[in-house]
């Protein structure tokens, strides 16, 4: 791993970071919630072992890295497309300002006043990868900007890991493509914490399964809820011809368990949720 | 010489009586056409003279004077022809027309009676007006006998009719038979055709049996015309009353095409490119029904909900809550019905994939936002069902029979729409909220839909649209009671989230 260099940045709040690693968390801005759940699962945990946590604010994967990052208590950092007093898209002002404010930055190349550009985003995610140590991918689809963060990681000499996905899912064709080419496997912080070579062994007995990242589905609830995948929506329709059940009998069950948040709509369909304990 | 004899002006769908009054008097050749007629009327006064000369009947050779009464009301069509040329006629002759008679129709230049459009409207205001004989075009008698209870005369010419009146031949009254509604008049589109849509199917029963308004969304090729096609299919034969309150709007719009009463619920589809007069009406004059008139108690369908000017889909609104339409005009307003089930359709996304697993959605994410965000408002509103429509699998569609023909669920429908006449008199989607808790209270079921609304936010109006959904669910179960199925059920026909009317 190469030292890590920074270069000349516009930043809002505290830049440069405490000293530590940086790991960058990047992945699709539509991801699924199996995606948004590891990426915020793993940046809180990253977060509480002192690692600050890089992204880009965009929509999906980038906010839940912050999120996951702000709720673990670290520090974030925000790379931007645009100026650092702009904020695209507009519904993360918040996220901005708390980024700003528990300690971490906005940090731009572009000068104040710069509009979101669609060619600034791929320089943008460059930089990402130029001032983390690692970077991590988190549900990317064939041609996606995160892909630009691991190539720009490769080319600093810096690693690049990445979680895996579904098989039936568009979304890890990227992530599982860097996989196969060599990139580092991510089943939970300590698999990255490992990767930094900070020490930390991984103490995943190998004959039992991985604790993963920690997140459990949820269980006992329905039996309707295990015909549910946590990343392809299933019609109620497909749901009641698969268990022989009437249409309405399946919307009612589908509608109960997504009041106790078990599962959710997305699209036209249904999936399992993901919940932290 | 005087005579008067008496016809019908039609504004919207009512009629308004009007007297005819000639006098012929000395003075030299003149026809007077007074009375506020239009130019469309004042034009009866050529065809008039040459008709009646055409007939070999006399033609007043001095001073004319033809008056419309009551002067208020300015007349539009060419309906005036037939009285006029008959108070004309009865004027010259010196008599006096029968007691209880008027007459509707246009004439051609031949004498030859012809096709009047609105002849029903105005029939049935001559009747409450105490008409009991109404003379007009063969073609308009089986139209005019649906008034029931007026004697129709149908006339072919001006001088067969002159001859009748002065007691020469007379004239047979129409005599067909009095219209039945068939026992099970069968729909071109049938729920036996589709395979799967078990969602789409339910949304449309439920449709159908509570008088709610429904959203389909779906990729191209889903099947979402066919579905809304099916929808009239299954709603409750029209009624006699009903039907011929249908056949009155296609009256007026000159639409009977011979055929004055049809059973079939109305099915119509404008294209998204409609002005808002064809959809809610309006146009010239005291203007004429639009889409939703011809709609009446049948289904509205509205393909590409986001394509449908805003203008046009704004002017929906008040039709909607009211079950009519009124045009206001500086010369008056006029009022339709407008009492339809509307079916909206609405691709997911401007090019129509999103979600769909066959091809990839490639609009950018915050057009998408954009089309979904023109879809929501108060429009959505009074919809209170929504559903997705996917393309059934192929096993679905190969597997063939099965699937359950219209005929069936209707039955369902018939036996959910007797409870809720006889529990509150009206269908549920119809029902106000202080009604809805007096007549179905939602007991247990109430916390669920508290829950709901406090945990995951609902909105006081998706929290009635949820509630009346769940009612017509109880009322094809055959429940007196809202049970916590039939709120879950309701609530799963809830607009997605991203569409913020909800």
């Amino acid at each position: 791993m190469s030292a890590r260099s920074d270069p000349s940045l516009n930043a809002r709040g505290r830049w440069p970071p405490p000293e530590g690693r940086r790991v960058a968390i990047v992945g699709s801005r539509r991801p699924t919630p199996y995606g948004e759940a590891v990426a915020e699962r793993l940046a809180g945990d990253l977060a509480a072992a002192g690692v600050v946590v890089v992204s880009g604010l965009a929509r999906g994967i980038d906010s839940a890295a912050h999120r996951g990052a702000l709720d673990g208590g670290g520090v974030t950092v925000a790379v931007l497309g645009t100026g650092v007093d702009v904020v695209y898209p507009a519904e993360n002002a918040a996220l901005a300002a708390e980024i700003v404010e528990r300690g971490g930055a906005l940090v731009s190349e572009f000068p104040d006043g710069t509009p979101p550009r669609r060619g600034h985003f791929p320089r943008r995610n460059w930089t990402m990868a130029a001032i983390s140590d690692l970077v991590v991918v988190v549900e990317a689809a064939e041609g996606s900007g995160a892909l630009i963060t691991a190539e720009a990681a490769l080319s600093l000499n810096r690693d690049v890991m990445a979680v895996p996905g579904s098989v039936f899912s568009p979304l890890s064709v990227g992530t599982h493509q860097l996989l196969r080419d060599g990139a580092g496997l991510v089943q939970n912080a300590r698999d990255v914490l490992s990767a930094l070579g900070d020490g930390l062994e991984v103490l995943d007995d190998p004959l039992r399964p991985p604790a993963r990242l920690g997140m459990n589905a949820a269980t006992r609830r329905d039996g309707l809820l295990v015909h549910l995948s946590d990343t392809l929506p299933t019609t109620a329709a497909e749901v009641a011809r698969r268990l022989g059940l009437g249409f309405a009998e399946a919307l009612a069950r589908l509608t109960a368990l997504e009041l106790e948040g078990s599962a959710g709509r997305r699209g036209e369909g249904y999936i399992r949720l993901i919940r932290r304990e | 010489m005087f005579a008067s004899v008496l016809t019908c002006l039609n504004r919207g769908l009512e009629g308004r009586i009007v007297e005819v009054q000639v006098d012929v008097a000395t003075g030299g050749a003149r026809f007077n056409l007074v009375g506020l007629a239009d130019a469309g009327v004042k034009e009866a006064r050529e065809r008039v003279r040459s008709a009646i000369r055409n007939s070999r009947l006399p033609f007043p050779q001095t001073r004319l004077t033809v008056n419309l009464a009551p002067v208020e009301l300015r007349k539009e069509g060419a309906g005036f022809d037939l009285p006029v040329a008959v108070a004309i006629s009865l004027a010259v002759a010196g008599r006096r027309p029968p007691p209880g008679a008027a007459f509707i129709g246009e004439l051609g230049l031949d004498g030859s009676v012809r096709h009047a459009d609105g002849l029903l409207v105005g029939a049935r205001a001559l009747r409450t007006h105490g008409v009991e004989v109404l003379f007009c075009s063969p073609a308009d008698a089986e139209e005019a006998s649906l008034a029931r209870g007026l004697t129709v005369m149908p006339a072919p010419d001006l001088a067969s009719l002159m001859g009748h009146l002065a007691g020469g031949e007379p004239l047979a009254p129409w005599s067909g038979e009095a219209p039945r509604p068939p026992p099970e008049p069968a729909a071109e589109d049938d729920l036996a055709e589709v395979h799967g849509q078990e969602a789409a199917r339910r949304a449309l029963e439920l449709a159908a049996a509570g008088g709610h308004h429904l959203l389909l969304s779906g990729s191209p090729g889903a099947g979402k015309t066919m579905l809304a096609r099916c929808l009239a299919g299954i709603l409750p034969p029209l009624t006699l009353e009903e039907a011929v309150e249908v056949a009155q709007v296609r009256s007026i719009l000159g639409e009977l095409d011979g055929q004055p009463l049809r059973w079939l619920r109305p099915f119509r589809a404008p294209h998204h490119s409609i002005s808002t007069p064809g959809l809610v009406g309006g146009g010239s004059g005291l203007g004429s029904p639009g889409e939703i008139s011809r709609a009446d108690h049948g289904v509205l369908f509205l393909d590409e909900l986001a394509e449908f000017q805003a203008g046009a889909l704004q002017a929906l609104r008040q039709p909607l809550e009211a079950g009519r339409v009124t045009i206001t005009r500086s010369r008056g307003s006029v009022c339709f019905p407008a009492r339809f089930t509307l079916v909206a359709a609405t691709n997911p996304c401007p090019c129509g994939w999103l979600g769909d697993d066959r091809r990839p959605c490639h609009c950018p994410q915050g057009t998408i936002e954009r089309y979904q965000r023109s879809l929501s408002g108060p429009l959505l509103d009074r919809i209170d069902l929504r559903v997705a429509v996917t393309r059934p699998p192929l096993a679905a569609l190969s597997r063939g029979a099965g699937a359950e023909p219209s005929a069936a669920v209707r039955r369902r429908v018939i036996a959910a729409r007797a409870v809720q006449e006889g529990r509150q008199g009206c269908l549920n989607a119809r029902l106000r909220p202080s009604r809805l808790r007096e007549v179905a209270p939602l007991g247990p079921a109430h916390r669920m839909l508290e829950r709901w609304a406090e945990e995951r936010g609902l909105t006081a109006r998706g929290f009635h649209r949820a509630w009346r959904v769940a009612r017509t669910a109880a009322d094809l179960d055959g429940d007196a009671a809202i049970a916590e199925r039939h709120v879950l059920e309701a609530l799963g026909y809830r607009l997605p989230e991203h569409v913020r009317a909800f």
